[in-house]
């Protein structure tokens, strides 16, 4: 087909729609869809473990109900004990799922802090409210306050409080690490190896939480523990650092025949240097280098 | 991500891959590299601002820092402070490129499914820009001084801009001494010319120094001009031209471009295609001369990409300002880009068209009764402007094409910029073209 044949091009021309229209409005960016953004649906064992913990607060409710109303119709005074009693320990109960709760939502305060701590508008206003709730860090205070970037803000944290917490919580691993070696050569039961080597990490979980500010009871531990396990894929990554420390601690002559005697006694070890690091990288608002 | 790759993370090494951002002059190669930058730092702070890269990373978290510098002589290039500039109310474009710098970026990928427990992969991306004008000169590095002049100077014959310097050379006696005032005259007579042939659109300039000095005094030999015959004038005129071209191998090429793993060469075809055939056909002609220079040094055989030693395993042609045109056109001016440039065999390579700032939204626009697709944006002083600029061919234009007119495109301004230009930067393709640079590495 020639030219003449195709239908005349239209003439092309530029002309002012809006003489007063102002910037354009970028669009939205497209949401990020993860691999595993189906809605989680609760499991079998899930909907077991609601169903008792339902049955088990129901029925202690109405069990404890009708013996107020028996109570009552005993006697009066007898009525009212029992109610202070119970409401006591439904207190004690509530006070003990608020700090959990509460823990909880620090714990994702985390989070939030890391998204403020990017932000140019808000990473100085973050950065002094994480350093007001930790002791000894008024030192970098006038650079933060000189400092205009996000980048500098962070790096300011990185090499000030941030560092100091994760050498803090480099020893108590260290220490962690140092127990195992000798727990694990002392105790002649490998199941019994586990169990210790169990609460020994829990214990160091509370211990690094602890100085970030954060005191963890059994629910909060377990939400950290899982914190941890996915920080911890990060913190693999310094796996030399990680060696040289396991070699620093089975250095003592005494630890070192341990460690060569029983077989796993280093991997234990190595655990809690990697449980330390990881639930500091877990804690820390501050993205590492 | 295969077994291969998985394991490569477990080397606590980052791999460092050099990107060299070329292109004809105001191509758009500061602002590629800004968004680019911009961007990237972004997406590492969780938002999606290259939706291909996202795809492409498939899950896998990506942390992106600008890496501190060392004590290296190249310039850094400064992306905060440009998209800032961007970001600002009036917006204010990048100055073009007058030095070369170096834009580096550290990126660590988490690794993926099974291999999730893996440390993450560590590259180091440098982008390296390199003044348009200066690119030119690459070329020149193959070329004797007697093939430069008669090349140069049968070129300028059908330009009636050098008319004058043509006159000069041709008036100049055989054998005449070599006078420095003549030089002089000559050699301004033929930056003169060179300045009237950049101003009508022209892109095939060289020496590219001469349009763009380097900083500092410039040495006698920068001043030779293109003479044919052996006189003592034209012989001087070979031992600068010589001069020139090994100061190019040593202070330019050697450092920047001899350890460059991907390409990208940008132009502006829609701003060529305007201006017209002379234009557009010296903008083809630069490109292919320039993707010949750049490519020489061929890749041993058998090696992975990211093992070789040397040469450019990826070049991506890029038609820049691509938000100019509505998106059915892109497609075309795509065609157009790969159809003008033709990368030598052991390179892969791809065209592009891309917006690194896309400052427009596609509209349809019913002209002379037919709906025509069409641009919108914003014009400082003007307002909102709509704009069909013309139809852009998907390959190299013919007589019927040129017969149309294809309007000057307008100085759309960037929409506005969150986080005072920290947040994503609206672009259009730069995601599929990075996906493309580093595909074999992430």
């Amino acid at each position: 087909m020639t030219e003449t044949q195709l239908a005349p091009r239209v003439s092309p021309r530029i002309e002012v729609e809006n003489p007063i229209g102002l910037r354009l409005e970028p669009e939205q960016l497209p949401a990020v869809i993860q691999p595993d953004s189906e809605p989680r649906r609760t499991g079998t064992l899930g909907l077991v473990a609601w169903g008792a913990g339902v049955l088990i607060a129901g029925l202690s409710a109405l069990s404890i109900g009708n013996f107020i109303a028996d109570e009552f119709t005993r006697a009066q005074w007898l009525g009212w004990l029992t109610s202070g009693v119970a409401a006591t320990g439904a207190a004690l109960i509530a006070a003990a799922f608020w700090r959990e709760l509460s823990f909880l939502h620090r714990l994702d305060g985390v989070d939030r802090l890391r998204a403020e701590l990017a932000d140019p508008a808000r990473a100085k206003r973050a950065a002094q409210t994480w350093l007001a709730s930790l002791p000894h860090s008024e030192g970098i205070a006038p650079a933060l306050d000189a400092a205009t970037s996000p980048e500098a803000i962070n790096a300011l944290l990185r090499a000030g409080p941030a560092k100091v917490i994760a050498e803090q919580a480099q020893t108590l691993g260290r220490t962690a690490a140092t127990q195992m070696l000798a727990v694990t050569a002392a105790v002649p039961s490998p199941a019994l190896d586990g169990v210790i080597v169990t609460l020994r990490g829990i214990r160091l979980v509370r211990q690094v939480a602890a100085l970030y500010g954060f005191r963890p009871g059994t629910l909060g531990t377990i939400a950290l523990l899982r914190r941890t396990l996915l920080s911890g894929v990060y913190v693999t990554g310094t796996n030399i650092a990680v060696d040289t420390l396991v070699k620093a601690v089975i250095s003592n002559p005494a630890l070192q025949t341990f460690a060569g005697d029983v077989a796993g006694a280093g991997i234990a070890a190595r655990r809690m240097i990697v449980l330390a690091r990881a639930t500091a990288a877990a804690c820390s608002p501050v993205a590492p280098d | 991500m295969d077994l291969f790759e998985a394991a490569r993370g477990l080397i606590p090494l980052r791999r460092r891959v050099r990107i060299g951002v070329t292109g004809l002059r105001r191509a758009g190669k500061t602002s590629l590299l800004t968004s680019l930058a911009v961007n990237l730092l972004t997406m590492g702070r969780g938002a999606n601002a290259l939706p291909s890269l996202t795809t492409h990373l498939a899950g896998r978290k990506l942390k992106v820092v600008v890496t501190p510098s060392g004590a290296e002589s190249l310039p850094r290039f400064d992306a905060i402070g440009k998209s800032a500039a961007l970001a600002a109310d009036p917006p204010g474009w990048p100055k073009p490129t007058d030095a070369v710098s170096l834009l580096s970026l550290d990126l660590d990928i988490d690794q993926g499914g099974t291999f999730s427990m893996l440390p993450p992969q560590m590259l180091r991306l440098e982008f390296l820009d390199y003044p348009g004008e200066w690119l030119l000169d690459l070329p020149l590095l193959g070329q004797d001084f007697a093939t430069w002049s008669e090349t140069t100077l049968r070129r300028l014959e059908r330009h009636p801009e050098a008319r004058e310097f043509l006159g000069y050379v041709s008036g100049l006696p055989a054998g005449v001494a070599a006078e420095e005032s003549l030089i002089r005259n000559g050699h301004e007579l033929y930056v003169a010319a060179l300045r009237a042939l950049q101003a009508r659109g022209l892109s095939l300039l060289q020496p590219g120094r001469f349009l763009m000095p380097a900083p500092g005094e410039a040495p006698p030999w920068q001043h030779f001009f293109p003479i044919l015959g052996s006189g003592k004038l034209a012989s001087l005129m070979q031992q600068r031209f010589e001069a020139y071209t090994k100061a190019v191998a040593e202070s330019l090429a050697e450092p920047g471009f001899a350890n460059i793993d991907r390409l990208v060469v940008a132009a502006d075809l829609l701003s060529a295609l305007h201006a017209g055939k002379a234009a557009f056909d010296d903008a083809a002609a630069a490109l292919g001369l320039v993707a010949g220079a750049l490519s020489q040094r061929k890749p041993l055989p058998l090696l992975p990409s990211w093992l070789q030693p040397w040469g450019i395993s990826r070049i991506a042609f890029a038609a820049t300002k691509a938000d100019h045109v509505a998106s059915r056109q892109r497609a075309n001016l795509q065609a157009l880009m790969e159809r003008l440039t033709e990368a030598p065999g052991h390179a892969t390579w791809r065209g592009f068209a891309l917006a690194a700032i896309n400052c427009t939204e596609d509209f349809v626009w019913t002209l002379d009764g037919r709906p025509v697709s069409a641009v919108r944006g914003h014009v400082n002083g003007q307002g909102v402007v709509r704009s069909y600029p013309g139809e852009v061919p998907d390959r190299t234009p013919d007589l019927s094409d040129w017969a149309h007119p294809f309007l000057s495109l307008p100085d759309f301004t960037p929409k506005k910029l969150e986080s005072g230009g920290r947040g994503a930067i609206p672009q259009l393709e730069l995601d599929r073209l990075l996906v493309f640079l580093l595909e074999d590495m992430l």
